[in-house]
């Protein structure tokens, strides 16, 4: 290739439940910090803990 | 179909050495010839003037853009009270000149008063931009900084080494310039992406360790071992275990050696595991996982010295386990790779522990790493 294909990195935030172990992907927001405690879950009454952030990258 | 016949050449009109031939075309052919002989290295210093030149202005864009984005970072976070440019600009250029190496007979301690100095002062001097300032605000800053003036001065040098050799119109001279600059700017775009990630306080890639060690912190008692180091005791199947990690969710990688310093000073220690990134080689999978001896930790090599110094005059045996990466991957954004490595790293921690501990043993885990973006 003679053009190098643009590289964009989408940043993912995944929510676990320290009760049933459910995981959540979503886009990364503001303010997230891992280990902290952001929301229920929606499949019991756990809460839901930040478990890892991370960046993925698509070429464009 | 006629075939090209090999047994007949005609060998003076092949090289055109027969009496008919035209002066003017030997001239064409020879004149060239000459040309190169004489002037080649300069046509080729031209040449690869055009790819350093373009280096080189990117380079510049990286180093301004480092300031400004710092600029900006100071100016909408803490709100300093005078103008911080003139101040950042003096702080961009700071230079650290490293100990003679004449006598190397107690180097790691110049070297290590040298960095500490130069760390000690610039977080002062990033405080007086905003005195009521956060610790965590305060070391994003001074990493913000950190990437500013190294950008600064890449730009220098490389600059520096491309004039001297236009200079004195000398190839050779620009020869291992046209050999290094890929690797700069591999590093050079590495910092600059690195920027938004610490602005944002996120973890990078070589956040991996703190954020094993972080994790086996949660919900336990932190104290403070050494400065910006976190120390918990906690226990795992009948061993004590003292976890280390860099003090989060700021930009640090703390003092670890200082911290297994004082822990030995006070416990009977029987076993380091050491948990950090590591740089893969070309053709190495990124986020693989290896295990080996040996103390695990990057940087200037003082940390290094002092934790096997402690190893060694104690005869504790030093475990590592390494989550490879490149370069750009260690200090931008966690990758899904690496960041996914985190269970079976912690799973592999705690075989290591029961293949070389019994229990009653004492071992110290250190995650080692800047731990921006992990608290723990």
């Amino acid at each position: 290739m003679i053009f190098k294909k643009k590289k964009i990195t989408l940043e993912y935030t995944v929510e676990k439940c320290s009760k049933c172990g459910v995981e959540e992907k979503r886009k990364y927001s503001e303010g997230d910090v891992l280990f902290s405690q952001c929301s229920k879950c929606t499949s019991c009454d756990g809460m839901m803990m930040i478990e890892k952030i991370f960046g993925e990258s698509l070429e464009q | 179909m006629s075939l090209v016949n090999f047994t007949s050449f005609d060998f003076e009109q092949l090289f055109a050495m027969s009496d008919d031939t035209n002066p003017l075309m030997m001239l064409i052919w020879i004149l060239p010839i000459f040309f190169f002989v004489f002037y080649g290295q300069r046509i080729q210093l031209y040449v690869t003037s055009g790819e350093i030149k373009k280096g080189i202005k990117k380079l510049d864009e990286f180093r301004n853009e480092s300031r400004d984005e710092l600029i900006s970072y100071v100016n909408k976070n803490l709100k300093p009270a005078d103008d911080p440019i003139p101040k950042i600009d003096r702080f961009i250029d700071y230079f650290t000149i490293m100990p003679v190496e004449m006598d190397p007979n107690g180097i790691v301690d110049k070297v290590q008063h040298i960095v500490r100095s130069r760390e000690d002062y610039t977080r002062e001097h990033v405080r007086s931009l905003s005195p009521q300032m956060s610790d965590i605000e305060l070391s994003k800053a001074q990493t913000l900084l950190e990437i500013a003036s190294s950008l600064q001065m890449i730009y220098k040098i490389i600059n520096h080494m491309y004039l001297t050799a236009k200079k004195q119109n000398n190839y050779p001279l620009i020869l291992p310039l046209q050999m290094i600059l890929p690797f700069i700017m591999e590093q050079s775009e590495a910092m600059k992406e690195a920027i938004s990630v610490f602005k944002k306080g996120q973890p990078v890639g070589d956040g991996i360790g703190p954020m094993i060690v972080g994790k086996m912190m949660l919900e336990r008692e932190k104290e403070t071992i050494a400065f910006q180091t976190t120390l918990v005791k906690s226990e795992f199947e009948g061993r004590k275990l003292f976890l280390v990690k860099a003090e989060g969710p700021g930009s640090t990688v703390g003092r670890p050696a200082d911290g297994l310093e004082k822990i030995v000073s006070e416990n009977k220690i029987d076993a380091i595991i050491m948990i950090d990134a590591a740089l893969k080689m070309e053709g190495e999978d990124s986020a693989t996982v290896a295990r080996g001896f040996g103390a695990a930790i990057g940087g200037i090599g003082t940390e290094k010295f002092q934790i096997e110094a402690i190893a060694t005059s104690k005869n504790i045996p030093v475990f590592s386990i390494v989550v490879k990466q490149s370069v750009k991957e260690a200090i931008t954004l966690m990758t899904k790779e690496i960041a996914d490595t985190a269970d079976s790293v912690r799973e592999q921690v705690n075989e290591m522990i029961r293949e070389n501990t019994t229990q009653g043993h004492s071992i110290v885990i250190i995650g080692v790493g800047n731990t921006g973006g992990v608290p723990q």
